[in-house]
């Protein structure tokens, strides 16, 4: 059984969609990292064009992370001062990455740029994972307990313009958040991503926030920043498909809640490895497919506005017609599922707590 | 167990080790090696 996608032009299966979002939910719950360059290349594989999939992904990703963000809010694990700082860096990158994507789309690139942004952060990410978890493993073996400097002090700590944030009891400069907030809204307008794979080890390791006020306020800031980008793509490109936006968010945030309950339950120090050679055959099945693979052309299918659906062609003159009210609509519609889930989630639990774990004693 | 016993099965083991290292470094290495190649050749 197939789709079709009304702003893509595609065919796709909703089954294969579901299933990966909710496979790549579930390893983003379990690690910790946003799914997106993961989801981004998975749509790209089953046929999305690239400059769609970072559109819509960014969507998804807003749910998830609005979702993520919620419980954190409820568990007070979020530091607002320190989380609107990054918002502000990012805000501005946002703004030169799409101004940049515009420039490679304008030129006809684009395609070309997306699928090599993801093949080198795909392989980088990979090799520092697998090295790093190939040591962990090493020293966990021969029982190295290794003695780290108490504080490491960079260039970036000696910018002017201090200020405390009294959550993360910190007194750092503004500038530190707004430049590494300006690196993570520029490559999150290019590729579709969240940045978290960013975000965290540079609030961990050069803002040296508390790490368990890491997660909350990461997912924080990319509510902020996948806004900017999902209006930006809708308002400037008109890419935003609802159709595939609900596929995507159903089966990420039902993979997303699997993945944390799974994480509660396991190690996942040692699954890291296995995690780092799916980037790196990520990595390779996007260089095989820019590279070396045959030039298909990808089916762009032509249906009459008369064949589609109701749903299809309501999305379809909505986005023609208003693209301002589109955007703000798709925006709106991933916030309320991602708050949605997030109750859902904190009631279910505290059902489970109610009956069945008083039942059991 | 002999004391050479467990030295020949320490050896074994820490050849097993540095087998699957070796492994993981060239696969990490045909990996780099792919992308590289690839992108001179396209840019070329």
């Amino acid at each position: 059984m197939e789709v079709f996608l009304p702003i893509a032009q595609v065919f796709v299966s909703p089954i294969e969609i579901l299933l990966l979002s909710a496979l790549v939910g579930v390893l983003s719950g379990l690690f910790g990292v946003g799914g997106g360059f993961l989801m981004t290349p998975f749509l790209i594989f089953l046929g999305v064009p690239p400059a769609y999939a970072v559109a819509n992904e960014a969507n998804n990703i807003l749910a998830t992370s609005v979702s993520g963000s919620t419980t954190h809010w409820l568990k007070n694990t979020l530091d607002y001062k320190m989380g609107f700082m990054i918002v502000i860096g990012g805000s501005i990158g946002t703004a030169l990455g799409i101004y940049t994507f515009t420039y490679f789309k304008d030129i006809g690139k684009i395609d070309t740029v997306i699928s090599l942004a993801y093949m080198y952060i795909l392989a980088i990410i990979g090799t520092l994972m697998l090295v790093e978890s190939l040591g962990e493993i090493d020293k966990a073996k021969k029982n190295v307990v290794e003695r780290k400097k108490l504080h490491v002090h960079y260039w970036i700590h000696g910018l002017p313009l201090r200020m405390r944030f009294p959550k993360s009891k910190l007194y750092e400069s503004v500038f530190t958040p707004i430049i590494i907030g300006l690196a993570v809204g520029f490559i999150a307008a290019i590729m579709g991503i969240g940045g978290a794979f960013i975000l965290v080890p540079a609030m961990i390791y050069i803002i040296k926030m508390p790490t368990r006020l890491v997660p909350g306020t990461s997912l924080f800031v990319t509510i902020f920043v996948s806004v900017i980008v999902t209006f930006l793509h809708s308002f400037n490109y008109g890419s935003i498909d609802l159709m595939l936006v609900v596929m995507l968010v159903v089966g990420s945030i039902f993979g997303v809640q699997v993945g944390q309950k799974l994480g509660e339950k396991i190690d996942s120090s040692g699954l890291k490895a296995l995690l780092a050679i799916l980037l790196l055959v990520v990595g390779i099945a996007i260089a095989y497919d820019t590279f070396f693979a045959e030039e298909i052309q990808k089916e762009i299918s032509k249906v009459a506005i008369a064949d589609l659906n109701f749903f299809s062609k309501f999305i379809l003159e909505f986005s023609k017609d208003m693209p301002f009210f589109y955007g703000l609509f798709s925006i709106l519609f991933a916030v309320s599922l991602g708050i949605a889930a997030a109750f859902l989630r904190r009631f279910l639990s505290n059902f489970r707590k109610k009956y069945f774990i008083k039942s059991a004693k | 167990m002999h004391l050479s016993n467990i030295k020949i099965l320490n050896k074994i083991t820490n050849k097993k080790t540095t087998f699957i290292k070796t492994g993981i470094f060239s696969a990490i290495a045909a990996c780099w090696g792919v992308i590289l190649v690839g992108t001179f050749l396209t840019f070329n």
